[in-house]
């Protein structure tokens, strides 16, 4: 089923959280939306299921105008953050709740939520509570939940969030799985740009009530829109270099150093600030332009090591290397950065 | 109005309703009623007005000039229809028309008058006796008749031929009244009671002795019980927590039982040669002990309750490193257990006060306000003066004035406590909006 | 908390010592209904169930049976929980879930009815059942206790709606359950020790009541224990205390067996439950 949201405003008294915002989301897609806490994308997501009200805008589920439809008739399927399980039910029974309140037969009943049972891996938990079951357990029990009356839309907010590490990476695959399986259209609410990234077919990026941008993850990685995307984006995230125009070319703040400007972009006017954002995998001792600095703090993460290199001007480059480079804390370097994945953004931010 | 705000006002109907009925209409009714001198004699469902004996001396009391007074304790005779029909049955047709087409109208201030003319009379009856009897027949009187209303009185006093000045009319209809009336008098009678101002000191006396005792001995138990094992402290709980639930009948009985004067304390100093007597009651000072040692207890009992689920909250981490920090007991109490304790002795001492100043039961049960007066607070004041007294006459509408005292004083403290207690964080803006 | 820091022993001799005097009166409460004491001794000397009798013998004339006076306080206690609790738990759920209008003024005026105890409204009370007629019936005694501790009950069980998670009923709506549903089937199993604890809070508070039943239903046909006791106490001119605390003890046994079962739920509402 396709989604789109056309216009929407939302305010809570006198904050407006979300102004004039209009996404289209394809049918059997699944959707990030992707943003920092506060930035509206919890509050469209109750909105596309009907928790909220719209105080302007339209929102179609196909060719139906659900605006003021209740949610009980949008047919569409929310996983919590916390799971929302009922604790005085068990499982069978959560699972079959929202039959139960359609008034299908029993035996209906029955033969739905062994079925879905099945597809989320839950056959043999139906007789416990909620409160006996692991974390996983209890997420794909509200997948189930979720999943059992065929709804048009499956709304994901925060799935993962309470979820230890490892279960997390588990559950990231399973839920896309399920998704694909069943080839619902699906929105995920998240704050890590991991899981946004690892499930989805697109991402929206939200800051402050706007889509910032709306690509794919691969697309948004590598050519972010804005200063705030390529921040927001990858881990360990990007460094940024503060400077301005001179002679044609980048010059660093309180520095004489000067970084030529990467190609295909429309440099603006002499002495315009300008900012350099570097991704750690492209800064590296091979590289040819050279900058040079003293390595001020170092991470060992196992396969690979994490290092700062502070600059002359006190700015920060990131470096990801491979193990057994063996730099100390303190040393001297001099590496290079690669001019052609050098993202560049204007005064503004946005990308030039 | 949206159909979710239909929901809300459905679920909170019930309440609304009882709500409306047992409480707002009856203070409400407190004001109503503190306006009025309803008591036991006026009755509570309206009254009637009747001239008799006894509401004659009223008037008289009330000021009326003693030749009104007279003149409505006499009787008349006035020759109207109804005498006339009257006359016809007892002594024939031709007597009563001759009776109707010569004196029809004529009033006579006394029966030997109305005889006189009788005799005049060609077909009038022959002996004297008789006419005494046709006159008896005119007689007309107020007195000894109900009215349902002051019109209707008056009326009938102005039909028997008394005139009344607009003054003496309202001063009849006013004293005569036997029913309630409106008055703003309850509050200059409350002021002028002689007593009035030392329940009023002993009410205050009564809140800060009360709480002082329950707040203070409930820290002393939250605090005790928490630095003891588990079983000795929770039995001394129990102990202390029953006055709480034990009915109040029940606990003032065991109280009144220590302290009769065949009872244990009695009993128990009898032998170091103390002379038995009820310690209770015996004097105002004794009294008072017995009272604050009652209700102190019992609010112990609720403050023990309340500071000891705050001390468990404060996380064990926090005790153990201050005792690490080389905190002794006493410093311990005093700077971590007690500072996390502010808000819960802030809230039992709002509470309290209202509900002490309130509350009546304990001291009704043990002392009943005495001996003489002694430990008689203003609720038990209002309590004696509407609902039970020895003298009978409950006075309903000074009962309702005292009450709604403390009615105000309710409203302005609950006010005052809305604005301390920071309402607004509890009135949560709802997530679901259909 | 135990720690060992610090020393236990003179804290419990201290907490014993002032304890004393209510171990006793609860000692003799107990021991004095099946025991005589020589008049002068504190010892009881001989045991009898002669204080006991009021159960079996017949009542004096103008007294009414023991068992006529219990069965009104259960009626008395069980309706007042039924209506408080009923009316408690959908305001309560109002106040604390649902969009409506004056919410604000709502709550407010909950917590300041707080602030009117029996006092205050009782001579309107006893006037109104008088005009009404319901004076001297228990159903007018019962409707006012009941209304008495409405507001409590409604803050209680507010406070107990506010903890169930938000989620719960917005997974129920997404389910396709009517707000009335997922208020029935989803949120009331939640908040059911709190049922359960105002329950019991109010029953005891009901079965404890003395004013009430004796300002509005004095009289023989709707009297409860605690006035039936009173009376026994107030009538007497050589008071029996033996017999009062045979009474009383029948009285308080169904107080003492709530206790010692719902210790716990009652703890909740003492604890916690009056917190803003």
């Amino acid at each position: 089923m396709r989604i789109s949201i056309e216009n929407f405003t939302k305010s809570f008294g006198d904050t407006t959280v979300i102004e004039d915002m209009s996404l289209e989301i394809g049918d059997g897609e699944m959707l990030a939306l992707l943003g920092p806490s506060g930035c509206g994308k919890s509050t469209t997501l109750f909105a596309i299921c009907g928790i909220h009200r719209m105080n302007a805008g339209r929102l179609m589920f196909g060719d139906a105008d659900v605006t003021e439809v209740s949610s009980q008739k949008r047919n569409v399927g929310v996983v919590f953050q916390n799971y929302a399980l009922y604790p005085h039910m068990n499982v069978y029974e959560n699972i079959a709740f929202p039959l139960k309140v359609r008034k299908e037969s029993k035996a209906e009943v029955d033969r739905k939520v062994q079925e879905i049972a099945g597809l989320v891996h839950i056959g043999e938990l139906l007789q416990r509570r909620p409160m006996q079951l692991s974390g996983g357990q209890q997420q794909r029990v509200a997948l189930a939940r979720a999943l059992i009356r065929k709804p048009d839309i499956l709304l994901l907010d925060e799935p993962l969030a309470n979820l230890d590490a490892k279960l997390r990476l588990e559950m990231r695959s399973e839920i896309r799985r399920i998704q694909l399986a069943t080839g619902i259209t699906a929105v995920l609410v998240t704050h890590d740009q991991v899981e946004a990234m690892s499930m989805c077919d697109r991402i929206a990026l939200m800051d402050k009530g706007q889509i910032v941008q709306l690509s794919t993850p691969k697309d948004m990685y590598e050519s972010p829109s804005s200063d705030f995307v390529a921040g927001f984006l990858g881990n360990p995230p990007i460094a940024f270099l503060d400077g301005t125009v001179a002679d044609g070319g980048f010059r660093l703040a309180n520095s004489q150093v000067t970084l030529p400007v990467p190609s295909g972009i429309e440099v603006p006017g002499e002495g315009a600030p300008m900012r350099f954002g570097v991704r750690p995998e492209f800064f590296q001792p091979g590289n040819p332009l050279k900058v040079p600095g003293k390595v001020s703090f170092v991470e060992t993460q196992g396969r690979e090591e994490l290092y700062d290199v502070t600059l002359e001007n006190g700015a920060v480059l990131r470096s990801i290397q491979s193990q057994n480079a063996g730099f100390k804390l303190g040393q001297e370097v001099s590496w290079g950065i690669e001019q052609d994945r050098v993202l560049a953004f204007g005064p503004d931010g946005n990308r030039l | 109005m949206r159909r979710a705000h239909l929901l809300g006002l459905g679920f909170l109907s019930p309440a609304l309703a009882i709500i409306l009925m047992l409480f707002l209409i009856p203070v409400l009714l407190t004001v109503m009623f503190s306006f009025t001198n309803m008591s036991t004699a006026t009755g509570i469902s309206g009254g009637a007005y009747e001239i008799n004996a006894a509401s004659l001396r009223k008037l008289a009391d009330a000021g009326a000039q003693e030749s009104f007074v007279e003149t409505l304790g006499k009787e008349s005779f006035v020759v109207d229809d109804a005498g006339i029909t009257a006359a016809a049955a007892a002594y024939g047709e031709q007597f009563a028309n001759e009776v109707g087409s010569q004196m029809l109208g004529e009033r006579f201030s006394s029966r030997r008058d109305l005889e006189r003319a009788f005799r005049k009379l060609k077909s009038r009856p022959r002996s004297t006796r008789d006419i005494k009897k046709a006159a008896d027949l005119f007689k007309r009187s107020v007195l000894n008749i109900r009215f349902e209303t002051a019109g209707g009185l008056v009326d009938a006093v102005t039909d028997n031929g008394i005139e009344m000045t607009p003054d003496q009319q309202e001063l009849l209809t006013k004293t005569i009244y036997t029913g309630w009336t409106w008055t703003s008098d309850n509050f200059a009678l409350m002021a002028q009671i002689p007593y009035v101002w030392r329940v009023a000191g002993n009410t205050v006396l009564y809140v800060v002795l009360t709480l002082a005792a329950s707040v203070g001995m409930g820290l002393f138990l939250a605090i005790t019980t928490f630095y003891l094992p588990s079983s000795a402290a929770s039995s001394f709980r129990a102990i202390w927590f029953l006055p709480r639930i034990l009915p109040n009948v029940i606990f003032v009985l065991m109280w009144k039982w220590l302290a009769w004067d065949t009872g244990f304390l009695s009993s128990l100093l009898a032998n170091f040669g103390v002379p038995p007597r009820n310690w209770m009651l015996d004097t105002g000072v004794n009294a008072w002990v017995f009272i604050v040692l009652i209700n102190g207890i019992v609010g112990a009992s609720l403050g023990m309750i309340l500071f000891g689920s705050a001390i468990k909250s404060i996380p064990q981490s926090m005790l153990h490193a201050s005792e690490v920090d080389g905190a002794s007991r006493w410093q311990q109490i005093r700077y971590i257990i007690l500072p996390q304790l502010r808000w819960p002795i802030m809230f039992i001492c709002a509470y309290s006060t209202l509900s002490l100043l309130t509350s009546f039961e304990y001291i009704l049960l043990s002392t009943d306000g005495g001996p003489g007066g002694a430990t008689e607070v203003w609720s038990l004041m209002a309590f004696h003066t509407a609902l039970d007294n020895y003298a009978g006459n409950l006075q309903y509408g000074l009962g309702a004035a005292m009450a709604l005292m403390l009615v105000i004083v309710g409203i302005l403290a609950s006010l005052v406590y809305l604005r301390i207690f920071n309402f607004n964080d509890l009135v949560a803006k709802p997530r679901i909006e259909q | 908390m135990t720690s060992s820091n610090f020393r236990s022993w003179p804290l419990f001799l201290v907490l014993a010592v002032i304890s004393m005097p209510l171990v006793i009166m609860y000692v003799y409460l107990f021991v004095d209904t099946v025991t005589d004491t020589t008049a002068g001794s504190l010892i009881p000397d001989r045991f009898t169930l002669h204080h006991w009798r009021f159960l079996w013998e017949e009542p004096e004339t103008g007294r009414v049976s023991i068992w006529t006076v219990t069965l009104n306080t259960f009626i008395f206690a069980t309706c007042t929980t039924l209506i408080n609790v009923s009316a408690s738990v959908t305001a309560g759920y109002a106040l604390s879930r649902l969009n409506m209008p004056f919410k604000r003024f709502f709550l407010g005026g909950i917590l300041t009815l707080h602030a009117f105890p029996t006092i205050t409204l009782i001579i309107s009370i006893f006037l109104i059942l008088q005009m009404i007629g319901l004076y001297n019936t228990l159903i007018g005694v019962i409707l006012v206790k009941a209304a008495l501790e409405l507001p409590l009950g409604i803050w209680i069980m507010k406070g107990f709606f506010d903890n169930v998670p938000w989620e719960i009923e917005m997974a129920g709506l997404q389910d396709g359950a009517s707000r009335f549903t997922v208020w029935w089937k989803l949120v009331l199993p939640q908040v059911q020790p709190g049922v359960a604890a105002l329950s019991v809070f109010v029953f005891l508070s009901a079965w404890s009541e003395f004013i009430l039943p004796q300002v509005l239903a004095p009289s023989g046909s709707a009297q409860v224990l605690s006035t039936y006791l009173s009376n026994l106490i107030f009538d007497d001119m050589k008071p029996d205390f033996n017999m009062f605390k045979s009474v009383g003890v029948f009285y308080a046994l169904p107080v003492i067996v709530i206790y010692l079962i719902f210790n716990k739920q009652l703890m909740n509402i003492y604890g916690g439950g009056t917190k803003g």
